[in-house]
């Protein structure tokens, strides 16, 4: 096992309240990507 | 008034039937067809797989749903294909064989106005000699049953490392074209998780074997994503991971036997090799249902519908990698010759794989099938469905409602532990699913801004989220139209 995670970043990972705010980021950001559209290719520019 | 009959009650099929069911009036008729009596949420899964979740929390009776939303349902498998009916039947048909209750073994002939064939892929094991579910200590989490006996057994395996049994797990795909590595990919996190909290994670050697070439391809000839202020790619991403987990690899194997605890495969180096196990998922490769067609006076006619799976507006011409397009993709999933009838979800033919294909010194072809799995599932569907209720409200053919792959995001929330606050996900999306390398020449073919992964709590809330809001979706409860595919 090799630790390729810092304890910084673990602790970033797992930090309930810096999570909360991610997870609000996250779903708004997901949602932007998804839902943001879809459409063709074949006469797209 | 149109009839419109939709072949499978999965996340295409059911994705389908209430969008038709919601927009068109009752003057028109929605029936589902199929052998399934529940509706389940397959991306849970994984959290059956591994003891977390109940499999009723993943499934509910379509059969209530259905007679109270007005859509039509019959447990029945379809057979046959008449798209310009018979001698008898002047109007197209699918020929269907109850499975249950007291018609169960008869046949009927569901006529139709519309087809959607959202039947999604047969779970090919017999493609891969001796991978049976429960059988020679592999399992599958590719259904809420199959999810259930891989639990029961890796509780045992459990059960037994606490007694002091030192275990290999092996966890990935168990084909030479397998699909669906992202599913893997969550149940080896979620077990190497599982095996912390029952104190055992120092009793097992856990490996992952895939058929992609390089970790993190995800059938998506992997991916160049933004992580945190770095862009890196997804490769690299699941190498962190998988060191840090201290999880091994195998990578370009085609798993092509499996004996009681031991899987044999072919790498692209074309050397044949085993790997012992106490316990495997291993993902089969996925195939058409073998459906066959017939034109109005019973001639053969299978080729002008099926490629394995069914033909639609995709461009088949073979051609070398070098010259694949995003364009080759399809865009409103309608079949060629029969232009009543679609195929959204896994039931469409895909043109060809996205990632590169890579052949063994032996010849064999060791390429991810291409996903088409949730999110693309679910849109394809309901464009299907937008554009034959428009086609019915304008009393003319309309396929202004496209989607292809290669204009299309997805998200894939892999869950990497459960918890509610010892749980951990992966959170992936990516612009395109298919690379369009004319549009982003830089980088690789995808929206550098669209396509990102996160690792960290947050992701398993959203995964927590999206079942809890999917399964509302799913019930057609109030305002479910909301939430989007």
């Amino acid at each position: 096992m090799t630790e390729r995670i810092s304890g910084y970043q673990r602790f970033k990972m797992t930090n309930p309240i810096i999570q909360f705010f991610k997870f609000i980021y996250l779903s708004i950001k997901i949602m932007f990507i998804v839902a943001g559209g879809h459409g063709g290719t074949r006469k797209a520019v | 008034m149109s009839k419109i009959v939709i072949l499978g009650a999965g996340i295409s099929g059911h994705v389908a039937a209430s969008h038709l069911r919601r927009k068109l009036s009752k003057n028109h008729k929605v029936v589902v067809v199929s052998p399934n009596s529940n509706y389940q949420w397959i991306p849970s899964n994984i959290w059956v797989g591994i003891g977390r979740m109940k499999s009723e929390k993943i499934l509910f009776p379509l059969a209530p749903l259905y007679k109270k939303k007005g859509i039509g349902f019959k447990q029945a498998k379809a057979i046959s294909f008449f798209p310009e009916g018979d001698k008898h039947e002047h109007k197209p048909y699918v020929l269907s064989e109850f499975v249950v209750g007291d018609k169960k073994g008869q046949q009927e002939k569901v006529t139709y106005d519309y087809l959607i064939n959202a039947t999604g892929p047969k779970l090919n094991f017999e493609g891969t000699e001796g991978l049976i579910p429960g059988k020679n200590k592999a399992y599958s989490v590719c259904t809420y049953t199959h999810a259930d006996h891989a639990w029961e057994a890796l509780n045992a395996l459990i059960q037994d490392m606490k007694k002091g049994k030192k275990a290999k797990i092996l966890i990935g795909t168990g084909h030479a074209k397998s699909t669906c590595q992202g599913a893997a990919f969550e149940y080896i996190l979620n077990v190497e998780h599982e095996l912390h909290r029952h104190n055992v994670r120092d009793m097992a050697e856990i490996t992952w074997i895939a058929n992609e070439y390089k970790l993190g391809d995800f059938g998506m000839d992997g991916m160049l994503l933004s992580y945190g202020s770095m862009t890196m790619k997804s490769n690299e991403l699941v190498e962190m991971i998988f060191e840090d987990r201290g999880i091994k690899w195998i990578t370009g194997a085609a798993v092509n036997k499996i004996e009681e605890g031991i899987a044999h495969y072919e790498n692209l180096d074309g050397e044949y090799k085993t790997e012992s196990y106490d316990f495997a998922m291993l993902i089969p490769s996925f195939s058409g249902h073998g459906f066959k067609a017939y034109d109005k006076n019973e001639n053969d006619i299978t080729e002008k519908l099926f490629k394995g799976f069914m033909i639609v507006d995709a461009d088949y011409t073979q051609k070398p990698y070098e010259e694949w397009s995003v364009k080759d993709w399809p865009e409103t999933y309608q079949n060629p010759n029969y232009k009543n009838i679609f195929a959204p979800g896994i039931a469409f033919a895909p043109p060809h794989s996205i990632s590169k294909p890579r052949i063994s010194k032996n010849g064999t072809d060791i390429t991810p099938a291409p996903p088409r799995t949730g999110m693309p599932s679910g849109i394809t569907a309901k464009l299907v469905a937008e554009n034959i209720i428009d086609s019915i409200k304008n009393g003319k053919e309309s396929l202004h409602n496209k989607g292809s792959m290669g204009n299309m995001g997805a998200a894939c929330i892999a869950s990497a532990g459960f918890g509610i606050m010892k749980g951990s996900g992966v959170s992936i999306t990516t612009f395109p699913i298919v690379p369009d390398y004319e549009k982003y020449p830089k980088t690789q073919g995808r929206h550098l801004g669209k396509t990102f992964g996160d690792i960290g709590l947050a992701g398993h809330w959203l995964k927590l989220a999206l079942h809890y809001a999917f399964i509302y979706k799913a019930k057609m409860r109030p305002f479910w139209w909301l939430i989007p595919e």
